[in-house]
């Protein structure tokens, strides 16, 4: 068994820049991740040549899945960089090869600007509105039969790999992606959040919504958290129709 | 009083790449529906109509012959023609080929089943949309006009399928065609609702798989009853004219007491 692990990191400086592509040595140890094997290049930021560089930029948080915040693309395919096992990754001596995401604008190496789900979830209200002037006291009792139904569309950890691997995720559809579609169920299925369902549904029929999914079914494949996501577009895309054909009649 | 103008509300920066969805604006919503349901009603209807019709080429070109010719005296024909075909036909083909390149393939990388079925049901849209363009114009609107002829379609399409590359698209397109058609009926459960859960969406494939092949069968053995040994060399047209205002037949006999015994020749 060779005694390092050869890694191909694309690189790039600044949103502007252009990329690149450097190669790195980095001494073996058993159970490596790959954000451990971004740090040890980090301790010496020099690449397989004996260059001296910068460390790799990239976001990381938590180490455990839980945060959403290390994807990137590793051997090409989107997945987090946390639970990506060295040990499973390597093949032969093939370099293990780490990339942004390609479907967001690089901030800078492998750390990507995720906004637009953070904009994607504000325009669809994924949230349960409680704020007020007074205290509204206790909220409505959740039957355990809902929660349990609500419950693993919770897990979503904002990572964006459903929509990195969605092929309708794109500059041209400006699909909206999975990950916020599933938020819609979650919301709407709270007892007090469901004030809100007619608005987040409308939400998704606007341009890039619900009906730019084109079931590839990529999104519940490469979900780290195994949300039920196209079980979610699929009950989302039959509320977007039936409030569409309700405010058809009735509005 | 201020001198300068205060700054403007700091808003988030545009973004670059996707962009945010556009809640509760467009109309992408409702045309993306309306091609979804073309494509089972009336398009699939049609489908399953035209393939369950060209069976009866099975039965040799008399039979073929009066179904094309019961299909043309239903009421309305033209009017059902264009409504019910030609014109959603044309919207489902033209916006079905705008959805297939604003999307971006990558089953390259992640080559997954559902991602296999996302891309076959792009390119089967295409192959029809080519086949069915030299189809309707060869079939339909050049050649021996079959509405009011409808003793000459078997041998119209005879001579078509004569030549090999041809019998060869159509084997092709008639795949492509009713693979696009069994795995739209699937994809439209899924995207309407209908079959939610992973177990629904998975009975639902097995239907719609031998639905599709079913159909398919159909296609490829009335492809058969058309080039295979039994009814070669059809006659041209095996039934008189049929054109829009038909009467009776003009009689054969001269009746008794004519003043022109001998009947024309074009009624022997």
């Amino acid at each position: 068994m060779p005694s390092t692990i050869k890694v191909e990191i694309k690189r790039q400086a600044t949103p502007d820049a252009a990329s690149t592509t450097e190669k790195f040595e980095v001494p073996y140890r058993p159970n490596m991740n790959i954000t451990s094997l971004l740090g040890e290049i980090a301790l010496n930021p020099t690449t397989i040549s004996g260059q001296a560089t910068t460390p790799i930029s990239y976001d990381s948080n938590c180490l455990e899945e839980i945060c959403g915040s290390c994807a990137m693309l590793i051997n090409g395919k989107a997945r987090m960089a946390c639970s990506a096992l060295v040990d499973k990754l390597r093949t032969g001596d093939e370099p293990i090869t780490l990339a942004p995401l390609s479907k967001f604008p690089v901030v800078r190496d492998l750390a990507v600007d995720r906004s637009v789900l953070f904009q994607n979830l504000k325009a669809v209200k994924a949230w349960v509105p409680i704020d007020g002037t007074y205290d509204l006291g206790a909220g409505p009792r959740q039957i355990p039969q809902i929660q349990e139904q609500r419950y693993p569309l919770s897990n979503c950890i904002s990572c964006t790999i459903c929509m990195e691997v969605c092929p309708q995720f794109n500059d041209s559809t400006n699909f909206v992606g999975a990950a916020t579609i599933a938020q819609v169920k979650l919301f709407n299925m709270d007892p007090a959040g469901s004030v809100l369902k007619e608005e987040r549904l409308r939400a998704l029929a606007g341009d890039g919504g619900i009906q730019e999914c084109g079931f590839a079914q990529n999104c519940v494949e490469a979900c780290p958290k195994q949300l039920p996501l196209t079980e979610a577009i699929s009950d989302m895309s039959r509320d977007v129709i039936v409030q569409g054909v309700k405010d058809l009649f009735t509005r | 009083m201020a001198t300068t103008a205060p700054p403007a509300p700091s808003s988030a920066p545009p973004l670059r790449g996707v962009q945010p969805l556009r809640a509760g604006q467009g109309n992408s919503f409702l045309w993306r529906k309306l091609h979804s349901l073309s494509g089972i009603v009336p398009i699939g209807a049609f489908l399953i109509e035209h393939i369950v019709s060209n069976f009866e080429t099975i039965n040799g070109p008399l039979a073929y012959a009066q179904q094309v010719k019961f299909l043309n005296s239903l009421p309305l024909v033209r009017v059902l023609e264009w409504a019910f075909i030609f014109i959603p036909l044309g919207f489902h083909a033209l916006y079905g080929v705008f959805i297939a390149f604003r999307g971006r393939a990558n089953v390259n990388v992640y080559p997954w089943a559902g991602n296999w079925m996302y891309i076959s049901q792009r390119i089967t849209g295409l192959i029809a949309f080519a086949y069915i363009i030299q189809h309707v114009w060869r079939q339909r609107f050049s050649g021996v006009s079959l509405p009011e002829h409808p003793g000459a379609a078997f041998h119209k399409v005879q001579v078509e399928l004569s030549n090999p590359w041809m019998l060869a698209i159509y084997v092709i397109a008639m795949v492509a065609t009713t693979w696009h058609f069994a795995y739209g009926i699937w994809l439209f459960a899924a995207k309407w609702g209908i079959t939610p859960g992973d177990k629904a969406r998975k009975r639902f494939g097995y239907v719609c798989a031998a639905f599709g092949t079913a159909l398919c069968i159909m296609g490829l053995v009335s492809i058969y009853g058309i080039v295979g040994p039994k009814y070669q060399n059809a006659p041209e047209d095996v039934m008189p004219e049929q054109p829009a205002g038909i009467v009776l037949p003009a009689p054969n006999t001269p009746p008794p007491n004519s003043t022109n015994p001998d009947p024309s020749v074009l009624q022997k």
